[in-house]
C-alpha cells in the first residue's frame, strides 16, 4: 500500500508550482468577498496550514454550493461551478495531507467526485486527475471482492417472479441495418426523422466483451455517482441520491433489492476516462453540425425493471446496448397530442401514460396512436431521432450508453 | 467581552470575515454573544448582514459597516447587506427633501458615487411611525410600498398599488409579501415548493396563497428556498425544502448523518421529490420530507405563541410572546445557537436566552439570485437579537 508520503507527492506534483498558478481567473458574477476568501483559503494551503485551510474551503463550498442552487441549473453561472471545484480540490488534497489513510482517501476521492459531479473544469481538468491518483491508493481491500455469484450478467436469472418479455412480433418492429453507408443512414433516417437499429457498428468495441459487474467494480467501485430511486421519475417516491458504483451495485443489483435504483443519465466517461477507451463515438455523429466534444455521452446502468417514461429529447440519439436487452417503444412527435404530455414545466416533454399499462379511460387517443418497438440487443444502436418519443423497459440487468447529438 | 445591558443584541454563527461587533474570535461563534456596539449614539435600530459583512443603523442615523466591508457612515435611516450591493436609505438634507434610495458596493466604504440613486417621493415621507421616527427595516420594501429593491437586475421593481404590501422578504429564488389585511402572496421559482401553492411551477407575479385565506398573518419570513409566516394568534406556517431539517419536518439527510459517521449532507439539485418513505430506528416507518410544497402547521411547545419569525438561508428562528428564542434547521455555523454544530428539524429553545426576553429580532442572510422577474435575497447565518 503506497505511503502517505507518495500520495502527497503525487497530488503535489499535479498542482500548480507557484501560488499565483493556484488562482481561477473569475468575473464579476463572483462577489469580492468569495475571491478574497478564495485568496486566503490559498494562502493556508501553501502556507502548510491544513486545518485551517479546511476551513476556508468549507465556507467556500457551502457558500458557492447554494449559489449551484439557485435559480436552474442551466442558468447556473459556470463559475460558480468553477468555484465549487476549486473548493473540491483544495478540501480533497488538504484531507489526505495528513494522512494516507484509507479512510481519508475514500474522503478524499467523495470530493473530488462531488467537484467532477457539480463543479466546471478548472486548472486544466485537474479534479479527474487527482481522483485518478486518490484511486490509486486505495488499498485494494477498499474495493470489495466479486459477489458470490460469478456469472456473466447476461445469464442472471430473474431476481422477480414475472419478467414480462413483450411478444414483440405482434407490434411494427424498428427496421434493421448493417452497417450502412453516412449517405445512405442520412438520407433515409436522419433527414426524415425515422427510428433505425444499426448492427455491425458497437459490436466489436471493447465494452462489449469487456463489462462485466466485476470489471466496472475494479474500475470504478469507489467513486460516487448520482443514482435514482424509484421505479420511474414520475412517481411521487422517486428521488435522487449519491453512493459509490459499489453501493450502488450490492445494494440495488445484488442482494434481492427492495427499491429500483437507476444509475441514469450520468456523464460516467467524463468521471472516469478509463472506461471511455472501452467505447467510441459512432460516425454517423459526424452528418451532424456540433462538435465532437460537444457530444453528450451518458451511461445507463441498472437492474432488470428500470422503466424510463415515454418521453423526448431535444437531440439526436445514439442508443448503444452493452450488457442487457431493452424493450423499447416509439412513437412519432407527430402523435403527441395522443401522448398526453404533462403541462407542467418540469415534465413538458413527459407523457402522462403508462406505456405497458395505459389509462384508456383517462387517455383514450393513446390506444390508436401508431408506433414502432424492439428489444434492443448487446451489440446494437437504436438510433432514436431528436424529439421522437421513447419508452424503455430493461429486460435484464443491463448497461447501455447514450450519444446525445445535434 | 461587551457588558449585557438591557435593549442589547446579540449575534451568533458564521463570522469567518470578522464581522461579529462581539468577541469575533474565530470563524464561527456557536453560543449567542453582546455585540459591542459602535461609540455613544449606540442605540442600534436595524442590523441587516451579509455573509461577510453586517450593516448597523441607529437611531441617530449612523450606518456601520463590519466585516469585510468595514466603514461608517452617516445620514442613513435604513440598510440592506448583500454581498452584491449594499443598498442604504438616506434622509434628504431636511424635511422636503426626500429620502434617496442609494446602492454602493460594499467594498465602496460608501465614498465616491453609488452605483445607482433613485428618490424615493415624499409622499412616502408620511409613512413615518407616530412621533415621527423614521421607519427602519421595511428594506427592501421601499417607503410607500410602491417598489421593492434587489441586488440584480432590474435593481428596483414596482408593485402593484392594490396590493397593499406592508412587508416584503426576499429569498434566493422567490419573494413573500405580506399585505394590509394579512394575506401572503408569493412569486418567483417554486421548484423547492418555496412558493406554497401546492406545485412546483414558477409564478410570474405575486399570487395569493389560497391554503393561508382566512387566517391573517402578522409576519412573513422567507429563507433561501422556505417561507415561514406568523399567525396574528401566534401560529406558524411554514412551506418549501426541507434539506436541512429547516421546516422542522424530519429530514432524511440529519437521519443519515445520525446513523453513519460521515456526514456529507450536500448532494445534486433535487427535481421534485416530494414524501420519502423510509424506516426510523424503531423500525415503523417515518416520512421524511424533502420539499412541502404548501404551508404546513408547525408544532411549538404548547402555550408558546410566536411573535416574530426570520430565516437564515437553510434556517429559521422564532421569538415567542414571551420572549423565547427557538431555532430549527442548518446549525454547521452554530447559526442555531446552541453551542454546537449539529442541524436539527424540530424547534429547539436558545437557552442562552432564558432568562432573558427578546424583543425583535432579524437573521441576516445574503445573496441573491435573479429569475423570472423576482429577485432573490438570502442566506448567511448570523443572528442578531435585541434583549
Amino acid at each position: 500500500m503506497a505511503g502517505a508520503g507518495t500520495l502527497r507527492e503525487a497530488l503535489r506534483a499535479l498542482l500548480p508550482p507557484t501560488k499565483e498558478e493556484l488562482t481561477l481567473q473569475l468575473g464579476e458574477t463572483v462577489e469580492r468577498s468569495v475571491v478574497r476568501l478564495l485568496r486566503e483559503a490559498v494562502e493556508l494551503f501553501c502556507g502548510g496550514r491544513g486545518d485551517e485551510c479546511l476551513q476556508a474551503s468549507e465556507a467556500i463550498l457551502d457558500y458557492s454550493w447554494e449559489k449551484l442552487n439557485t435559480g436552474p441549473w442551466r442558468d447556473v453561472h459556470r463559475d460558480w461551478r468553477r468555484v465549487y471545484a476549486f473548493g473540491c480540490l483544495l478540501k480533497a488534497v488538504c484531507l489526505c495531507e495528513e494522512t494516507g489513510d484509507a479512510g481519508a482517501v475514500a474522503a478524499a476521492l467523495r470530493v473530488c467526485d462531488m467537484g467532477l459531479l457539480m463543479g466546471a473544469a478548472i486548472l486544466g481538468d485537474i479534479l479527474t486527475k487527482v481522483a485518478a491518483v486518490l484511486q490509486a491508493h486505495l488499498p485494494s481491500g477498499k474495493r470489495p471482492a466479486p459477489g458470490p455469484a460469478q456469472e456473466q450478467p447476461h445469464e442472471k436469472k430473474a431476481r422477480h417472479d414475472h419478467v414480462r418479455i413483450p411478444d414483440v412480433r405482434s407490434e411494427r418492429t424498428v427496421p434493421r441495418l448493417r452497417c450502412p453507408s453516412l449517405q445512405h443512414f442520412r438520407k433515409h433516417f436522419l433527414v426524415p426523422g425515422r427510428p433505425v437499429i444499426l448492427e455491425g457498428v458497437a459490436d466489436q468495441w471493447p465494452c462489449m466483451k469487456k463489462w462485466s459487474l466485476e470489471y466496472i467494480q475494479d474500475v470504478a467501485g469507489c467513486r460516487t455517482v448520482p443514482v435514482e430511486v424509484g421505479s420511474r421519475y414520475t412517481d411521487e417516491e422517486w428521488s435522487q441520491t449519491l453512493m459509490t458504483v459499489n453501493e450502488f451495485i450490492s445494494k440495488y443489483i445484488r442482494d434481492e433489492p427492495r427499491d429500483v435504483g437507476y444509475l441514469a443519465q450520468h456523464q460516467l466517461f467524463d468521471q472516469i476516462p478509463e472506461l471511455k477507451r472501452d467505447i467510441s463515438i459512432p460516425d454517423y455523429c459526424c452528418l451532424g453540425d456540433g462538435d465532437e466534444e460537444e457530444i453528450t455521452i451518458n451511461a445507463w446502468f441498472g437492474p432488470q425493471g428500470t422503466v424510463s417514461p415515454l418521453h423526448q429529447d431535444p437531440q439526436q440519439n445514439f442508443l448503444a446496448q452493452v450488457t442487457g436487452r431493452k424493450y423499447i417503444r416509439l412513437y412519432s412527435p407527430q402523435e403527441s397530442e395522443a401522448l398526453y404530455p404533462h403541462d407542467t414545466h418540469l415534465l413538458h416533454n413527459t407523457s402522462q401514460v403508462d406505456v405497458e399499462n395505459p389509462d384508456l379511460e383517462k387517455f383514450p387517443k393513446f390506444a390508436e396512436a401508431p408506433f414502432l418497438s424492439c428489444i434492443l440487443c448487446p451489440g446494437e444502436i437504436l438510433f432514436i431521432p431528436v424529439k421522437y418519443w421513447h419508452y424503455v423497459r430493461a429486460l435484464d440487468l443491463s448497461f447501455s450508453v447514450s450519444f446525445w447529438w445535434s | 467581552m461587551a457588558e449585557e445591558r438591557r435593549g442589547s443584541w446579540f449575534g451568533f454563527g458564521f463570522c469567518g470575515f470578522g464581522q461579529a461587533l462581539g468577541s469575533g474570535r474565530g470563524r464561527q461563534v456557536h453560543s449567542p454573544e453582546p455585540l459591542q456596539t459602535p461609540g455613544e449614539d449606540a442605540d442600534v435600530c436595524r442590523v441587516s448582514a451579509s455573509w461577510s459583512y453586517t450593516a448597523f443603523v441607529t437611531r441617530g442615523g449612523r450606518l456601520e459597516l463590519s466585516g469585510s466591508a468595514g466603514c461608517a457612515a452617516g445620514g442613513c435611516r435604513d440598510a440592506w447587506a448583500s454581498e452584491a450591493l449594499l443598498v442604504v436609505l438616506r434622509a434628504g438634507p431636511g424635511r422636503g427633501a426626500g429620502t434617496e434610495l442609494q446602492a454602493w458596493a460594499p467594498g465602496s466604504a460608501l465614498s465616491g458615487e453609488p452605483l445607482w440613486a433613485h428618490t424615493v417621493g415624499p409622499e412616502a415621507e408620511g409613512e413615518d411611525a407616530p412621533g415621527g421616527e423614521p421607519q427602519a427595516g421595511a428594506l427592501p420594501l421601499l417607503p410607500g410600498a410602491r417598489a421593492y429593491v434587489s441586488p440584480r437586475p432590474p435593481f428596483y421593481s414596482p408593485l402593484a398599488p392594490e396590493l397593499r404590501a406592508r412587508r416584503l422578504e426576499l429569498g434566493a429564488e422567490h419573494a413573500l409579501l405580506l399585505d394590509e389585511a394579512g394575506q401572503v402572496f408569493s412569486w418567483g421559482q417554486g421548484r423547492h415548493g418555496q412558493l406554497g401553492h401546492g406545485t412546483l411551477e414558477a409564478e410570474l407575479e405575486p399570487r395569493p396563497l389560497e391554503a393561508l385565506q382566512g387566517v391573517p398573518m402578522a409576519e412573513v419570513a422567507a429563507g433561501g428556498w422556505h417561507s415561514v409566516c406568523v399567525s396574528e394568534t401566534g401560529d406558524i406556517y411554514i412551506w418549501g425544502w426541507n434539506e436541512s431539517g429547516q421546516l422542522a419536518l424530519p429530514s432524511r439527510s440529519l437521519a443519515e448523518v445520525g446513523k453513519t459517521a460521515a456526514g456529507e449532507a450536500s448532494g445534486p439539485k433535487e427535481d421534485g421529490s416530494d414524501v420519502r418513505t423510509a424506516e426510523g430506528e424503531s423500525g415503523g416507518l417515518a416520512p421524511f420530507i424533502a420539499i412541502q410544497p404548501f404551508p404546513a402547521l408547525l408544532d411549538l411547545p404548547p402555550g408558546t405563541d410566536a411573535v416574530k419569525a426570520s430565516c437564515g438561508s437553510r434556517h429559521t428562528a422564532v421569538v415567542t410572546r414571551t420572549g423565547e428564542l427557538y431555532t430549527w434547521g442548518w446549525g454547521k455555523y452554530g447559526q442555531l445557537g446552541h453551542e454546537d454544530t449539529s442541524s436539527l428539524d424540530r424547534p429547539r429553545r436558545v437557552e442562552y436566552f432564558v432568562d432573558k426576553r427578546l424583543q425583535s429580532f432579524l437573521f441576516s442572510t445574503d445573496q441573491s439570485n435573479q429569475n423570472v422577474n423576482c429577485p432573490g435575497r438570502k442566506k448567511n447565518q448570523y443572528i442578531f437579537l435585541k434583549g
